[in-house]
């Protein structure tokens, strides 16, 4: 028997792919999360109103979400409703978070596959092949930053943001700000465009290059977005069956009943199934499970993805291709609610805590995302993060089986294999560190 | 031909942690043209730290056998060392309830075939290498990361968050209770004690720019203790703020000392003052500390 370790880079946290192969046949193929976070035992016995301080420390990438996740559910156990203002401004927030991690998954994570690079900071020679790449470089790092700069805006802190709180947010978004905010938009939302068309277009030389898109079978799609209101702060969950219909739409106090979630005895990660059916969460599944943005000219970018693809559309690599579209949506998207006054009026209502089961529900970057906290005599007994990472685990699973079988033969190892993992891996940018409850 | 100039190596280690640090990195893009990037798995594709590294940053804290190897292995390469984040000088967030039986539960569940084990404890970087700067905050922000890369020896840092933080102290504005979050309200430009927060601000090492308290929200002490608390045991950081409460305040002193004994602020304060306890780590002095 052989075993074959990539360990992987360009991705959130430590994993590894293992790769067993026996007589030329690959027999298991394995993703590997490398450390526990163990969140999940460590909140227990805090006091509840302190663990949206302790949460976003989960992870530094996708901080964001949970602190509004955990805002959110305990709102729940109180029977808090924050007022109109705070929803938007969270949204906002969310917003802020998507294209930060959409900016950094496509152009710093799998922008350097596509021009067979180590990372978006060297390209090898041709001179002028690297001046070019050196100004995407730039710019992409620009469009970043108005995502980091928009979780400041909203959020307080740029990382492990602290705005939300209980009953609503602390303050507003001061007018000069949005306006200061708006403005880089508006030079920067071109500049966005161009650098999702270039991405499409090395994608499609790499799908002509490496001959697929990715063979993998149809599977399950989950997303707490709705069809025509690509909201983030969310509220209910979306199933998809693989023939595109759309088969349950649940509430996050009802997803045991949908989503079955087992340890592995070979990742510090869990995995999650619709009744043991693979799902896919992400960006692939919010595209496949939209009618519509709801902003121009990310609608102009949806339809020529719907066009050329279809939908349900079910290619691995397409993931990247659907964070393009999302990205665009995203600046659109805040741009149009900066233009509103979200500076005046209520941003948060007082609150008396009590004991009680409850859920927060968001649609991360990376799926929906679920905090269900069990608080006792003013205490977290359990929590229990649903994380997005998790609801993919075994699609990333068959994905890497698919491609190991493609490289692997009579012959030997094919040595594209290590970059396929890669990109494969990349695709469902996944994120180790929230993945380890 | 054109003579390429010669950057200096630098390299970024993450032992375990949540990757926030290396986020706000990112985010201080200037560095990018002062160095040359040898080794960042987040952004690079490597899996190696070279020989001759100028800067060897380190963030998160060693929790697994895999973590003291990478560590030892880096920290001989490098010429200079900086612990970077909370989780690298203190253990971070991974110690929170520490002595709950959970974490007993926690320790019988992380095990796996073929996977590096958990420690029972995420410890700080230097019970296990030099470290010549400290970077503490959870994450520092960047213009702190470009302090610490290159002007370390004349950084100009707050002594403390009110320094940066604007809002008013105001003598005849006393609570008389923590009411927190749950009153719904923040004023603007006023001192978060005086409104009945719990803001530790007072005790803690500025230069964050008081990111938090400026749009309201009280100071969980991330950075830790400011410069004449360094080194100091536990007791001594929380006599201080109970001073500060009871100087601001009109708050029965059980009420302050529940509170300042909850695990909110021991996921910041009782890790860099529990660090004193422990007699094989080095002294941090504040030539060190950015």
């Amino acid at each position: 028997m052989t075993t074959i370790t990539y360990p992987l880079s360009r991705i959130e946290g430590h994993a590894r792919v293992v790769i067993d192969i026996h007589d030329d046949e690959v027999f298991r193929t394995d993703f590997q999360a490398m450390e526990m976070r163990g969140f999940s035992y460590y909140v227990q016995g805090i006091p509840a109103e302190q663990i949206t301080v302790v949460v976003p420390r989960i992870c530094g990438v996708c901080s964001t979400a949970h602190q509004v996740a955990s805002v959110k559910a305990l709102e729940d156990v109180f029977g808090v409703t924050p007022p109109p203002l705070a929803e938007e401004i969270r949204e906002v927030l969310l917003l802020g978070q998507l294209i930060q991690n959409q900016a950094t998954s496509l152009f710093i994570f799998t922008m350097p596959d596509r021009i067979n690079a180590a990372s978006i900071f060297e390209v090898a020679e041709p001179q002028k092949e690297k001046e070019r790449q050196f100004s995407i470089a730039q710019a992409a790092l620009r469009i970043r930053k108005i995502g980091t700069d928009m979780i400041t805006l909203a959020g307080g802190q740029f990382i492990h943001p602290i705005k939300t709180t209980i009953g609503g947010v602390t303050s507003g978004i001061p007018r000069e700000k949005a306006d200061a905010m708006i403005k880089t938009i508006d030079s920067l939302l071109p500049v966005a465009q161009e650098l999702v068309d270039i991405y499409w277009e090395m994608s499609m030389e790499m799908g002509d290059r490496i001959g697929s898109w990715g063979d993998d079978a149809p599977t399950y799609y989950l997303a707490s977005t709705e069809a025509d209101n690509f909201r983030l702060n969310s509220k209910r969950l979306r199933l998809m069956s693989p023939e595109g219909r759309e088969v349950h739409n649940f509430s996050p106090h009802e997803f045991e009943s949908y989503l079955q979630i087992e340890d592995s005895d070979y990742s510090y990660a869990s995995s999650s199934s619709f009744q043991g059916e693979i799902m896919r969460a992400n960006s692939l599944a919010r595209i496949n499970l939209a009618n519509s943005m709801g902003t121009p000219k990310a609608d102009t970018f949806l339809k020529r993805f719907v066009e050329t693809f279809g939908r349900p559309a079910h290619a691995i690599m397409f993931f990247d291709l659907c964070r393009g579209i999302e990205l665009v949506y995203a600046l659109e998207k805040s741009r149009q609610m900066l233009e509103k006054d979200l500076e005046h009026g209520e941003t948060e209502v007082g609150y008396t805590p009590r004991d009680g089961v409850g859920y927060g529900l968001v649609e991360a970057p990376r799926g929906p995302l679920i905090h269900h906290y069990q608080v006792e005599d003013g205490l977290i007994k359990n929590a229990n993060f649903i994380i997005p990472t998790v609801h993919n685990m075994l699609a990333i699973r068959r994905a890497l089986m698919v491609v190991a079988k493609r490289y692997v033969s009579a012959e030997g190892i094919n040595s594209e294999l290590e970059r396929a993992v890669g990109r494969v891996v990349r695709a469902f940018d996944p994120c180790i560190a929230c993945a380890t409850k | 031909m054109e003579q390429k100039k010669e950057l200096p190596k630098f390299a970024v280690l993450q032992l375990s942690g949540c990757s926030g640090c290396e986020v706000s990195l990112l985010n201080a893009q200037e560095w990018i043209e002062d160095f040359d990037l040898v080794y960042m798995p987040l952004v690079v594709s490597s899996h190696k730290i070279p020989e001759d590294v100028e800067v060897l940053l380190v963030t998160g804290g060693v929790r697994t056998d895999e973590d003291i190897h990478n560590l030892a292995k880096g920290a001989s390469r490098a010429k200079k060392v900086i612990a970077v984040g909370t989780c690298a000088l203190s253990g971070g967030v991974a110690q929170v309830s520490e002595t709950h039986p959970a974490r007993d539960t926690y320790m019988l569940s992380s095990h796996r075939l073929r996977l590096p084990d958990m420690l029972p404890h995420a410890y700080p970087i230097d019970r296990f290498v030099p470290v010549d700067i400290y970077l503490p905050g959870c994450p520092p922000t960047p213009q702190l990361f470009m302090t610490a890369l290159t002007n370390s020896e004349n950084a100009k840092i707050a002594s403390i968050v009110c320094q940066e933080c604007g809002r008013q102290k105001l003598q005849d504005m006393r609570p008389t209770s923590i009411t927190g979050m749950r009153s719904g309200v923040v004023l603007p430009d006023i001192c978060l004690v005086n409104q009945g927060y719990v803001c530790v601000g007072t005790s803690t090492r500025g230069g964050c720019g008081a990111l938090c308290t400026r749009p309201g929200h009280p100071c969980v002490g991330c950075r830790g203790p400011a410069n004449p608390y360094l080194n100091k045991e536990p007791e001594f950081v929380l006599d201080n703020l109970r001073r500060v409460f009871t100087r601001m305040t009109d708050i029965p002193e059980g009420e302050i000392n529940a509170v300042l004994e909850s695990p909110w602020l021991s996921l910041f304060l009782d890790q860099f003052t529990d660090y004193t306890q422990d007699d094989s780590l080095p002294l941090r002095t504040k030539e060190k500390m950015i």
